[in-house]
């Protein structure tokens, strides 16, 4: 089955095609420069961007792929969660271009998408796994048992994963955003000269507000020279609490469910202490863990299509 | 030539199916519901969306979100049927169903798009309106005492007048290209810029 996949929940506009768990295109346009000076992403912005972009990233899609329209069965297209002004634009489109040709529209949960960038070719994953979905806007531990869904157990109760080194980047000094460079200093420094904290919360969720309070708190004692100097072994210090947190409840999880499997996905899977930190994980590539479509196509295989005209007036969710 | 247009800018969206100029029909919904109407409309004509030849599409001023629902819309079933479109602007619309006067949409914050000599954003106590000149549109409904204070006149809240019809868009489109093309009007840049620009 050929579908064509659409994303636009936060800050990356993209279209995909894939037939057959086969990712045969994959067109991101990121959209993080646009928001670097603001330090966040702005969903006015956003939203804004989206709609420049939809149509001619849906256009690379179906050419890279070597694909015409004629040979599209679904199509599939992100509902939420995240960004409302931006879900729409990628909902209209989605629904505009399965409309014309009277197509099924498959409309997809964004955290099942990131889940289903595991089920692509060449090494798709079989359930049951636990899975930590860490990204600049969500932190999630997931008992997958199907590849049609999960449950959830386990969430950040303030900060996302991605949000805290984001953060810890900018108080660094390291720009937004900021998770890789912060990635790439703490190479250069100790990761035990300082002991941050890592708040202990009940159950299986995470907190990571506390934690940057600490290195605020680091970073605001330090001479400006004694800083520079000391940078690298914050970032590497923050960085390590960070992961630390990461592993130590998802291990957890993965023990309480008796999970023999752990599969990480999300932007901060890209992070290379906590790729290191679970030996034997499962790691989708990287340009299928940040936000694609590739992986919203992946999941629509999983949910049953809306046959035409039964989407007609669909509409996304925060 | 069968043309669908739609005007999804304000609260009230309205689609319309014109073949050779005559009016097959008109319905009214919301943003999110427009292709359901115009699936209707064409069910209704004994047509489908195949046998559509160009879309018309509301540009705005209106609700960001709204008017970006129309756009995508548009840019997604143009895409799908290879069409040309047309952008009206949702001021322009609401003229030319009631001529001689003042369109005024609601822009939020306490602020108004009117179309004067040209679109703009201002707050309804700013516009420069000479007595008897009749205003409609969401905003003149919102704004109705301080436009009548400044001696203009607003017709009933039931009026026809106050909202965009589709098959008005239909009758002012000219110019038809790709849907690309075919841009929103904000008339408004997003608070974070104006912000960074301080
Ligand atoms: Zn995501």
């Amino acid at each position: 089955m050929v579908i064509l996949g659409i994303e636009t929940s936060c800050d990356e506009t993209s279209a995909a095609v894939v037939s057959a768990g086969d990712v045969r295109s994959n067109v991101v346009s990121s959209q993080a420069e646009l928001h670097a000076r603001f330090g966040g992403v702005v969903p006015e912005v956003a939203s804004r961007r989206h709609l420049e972009l939809v149509s001619y990233v849906v256009r690379d899609a179906l050419g890279a792929a070597a694909a015409r329209l004629d040979d599209v069965e679904v199509v599939a297209v992100t509902t939420g969660p995240g960004l409302i002004g931006a879900l729409l634009v990628g909902v209209a489109a989605a629904k505009g271009i399965a409309f014309g040709r009277r197509l099924p529209l498959a409309p997809v949960d964004h955290l099942h998408g990131h889940v289903a960038a595991l089920y692509l070719q060449p090494e798709p994953l079989e359930p049951p796994f636990l899975c930590l979905l860490a990204s600049g806007g969500h932190t999630l531990l997931l008992d997958v048992r199907e590849r049609a869904g999960f449950r959830r157990i386990g969430t950040t109760i303030d900060d996302a994963a991605g949000e805290a080194f984001d953060k810890g980047a900018r108080l660094l000094g390291l720009g937004y955003p900021g998770g890789a460079a912060l990635d790439r200093l703490a190479h250069e420094g100790d990761p035990e000269a300082y002991a941050f904290p890592v708040a202990r919360v009940p159950g299986f969720d995470f907190s990571f507000s506390g934690l940057k309070t600490a290195l605020l708190c680091a970073v605001r004692d330090l001479a400006t020279d004694e800083l520079e100097r000391r940078r690298a072994d914050l970032a590497a210090s923050y960085q390590r609490a960070i992961v630390r947190a990461l592993v130590g409840r998802t291990l957890e999880a993965a023990e309480a469910t008796g999970a023999e499997r752990i599969a990480v996905v999300g932007g901060v899977a890209a992070n290379s202490e906590l790729r290191a930190s679970i030996p034997g994980a499962a790691l989708a590539p990287l340009p299928l863990c940040t936000d694609n479509a590739a992986m919203i196509a992946s999941a629509a295989r999983f949910v049953e299509a809306l046959p035409y005209p039964e989407y007609l007036a669909l509409d996304a969710h925060a | 030539m069968l043309i669908l247009g739609f005007d999804t800018a304000t609260d009230v969206a309205s689609t319309a199916l014109v073949r050779e100029g005559e009016l097959l029909g008109e319905r009214r919904s919301r943003a999110v519901g427009v292709l359901r109407d115009a699936h209707e409309l064409l069910a209704a004509a004994g047509a489908e969306p195949g046998d559509l030849d160009a879309l018309v599409v509301g540009t705005g001023p209106g609700s960001f979100t709204g008017i970006r629902i129309g756009l995508a819309t548009a840019r997604g079933l143009a895409l799908s049927l290879g069409l040309p479109v047309a952008g009206v602007s949702t001021l322009d619309a609401l003229a030319a169903g009631a001529p001689g006067t003042v369109p005024v949409i609601d822009a939020r914050r306490r602020e108004v798009f009117a179309l004067l000599d040209e679109p703009r954003c201002v707050r309804p106590e700013e516009l420069e309106l000479a007595p008897g000149t009749r205003c409609v549109g969401d905003g003149a409904l919102r704004y109705r005492a301080v436009l009548e204070a400044a001696g203009a006149e607003v017709p009933a809240a039931e009026s026809e007048l106050h909202v965009p019809r589709a098959q008005l868009h239909a009758a002012l489109a000219r110019d038809f290209g790709p849907a690309e093309a075919v841009e929103p009007i904000y008339l408004r840049v997003p608070d974070a810029e104006r912000a960074a620009a301080r």
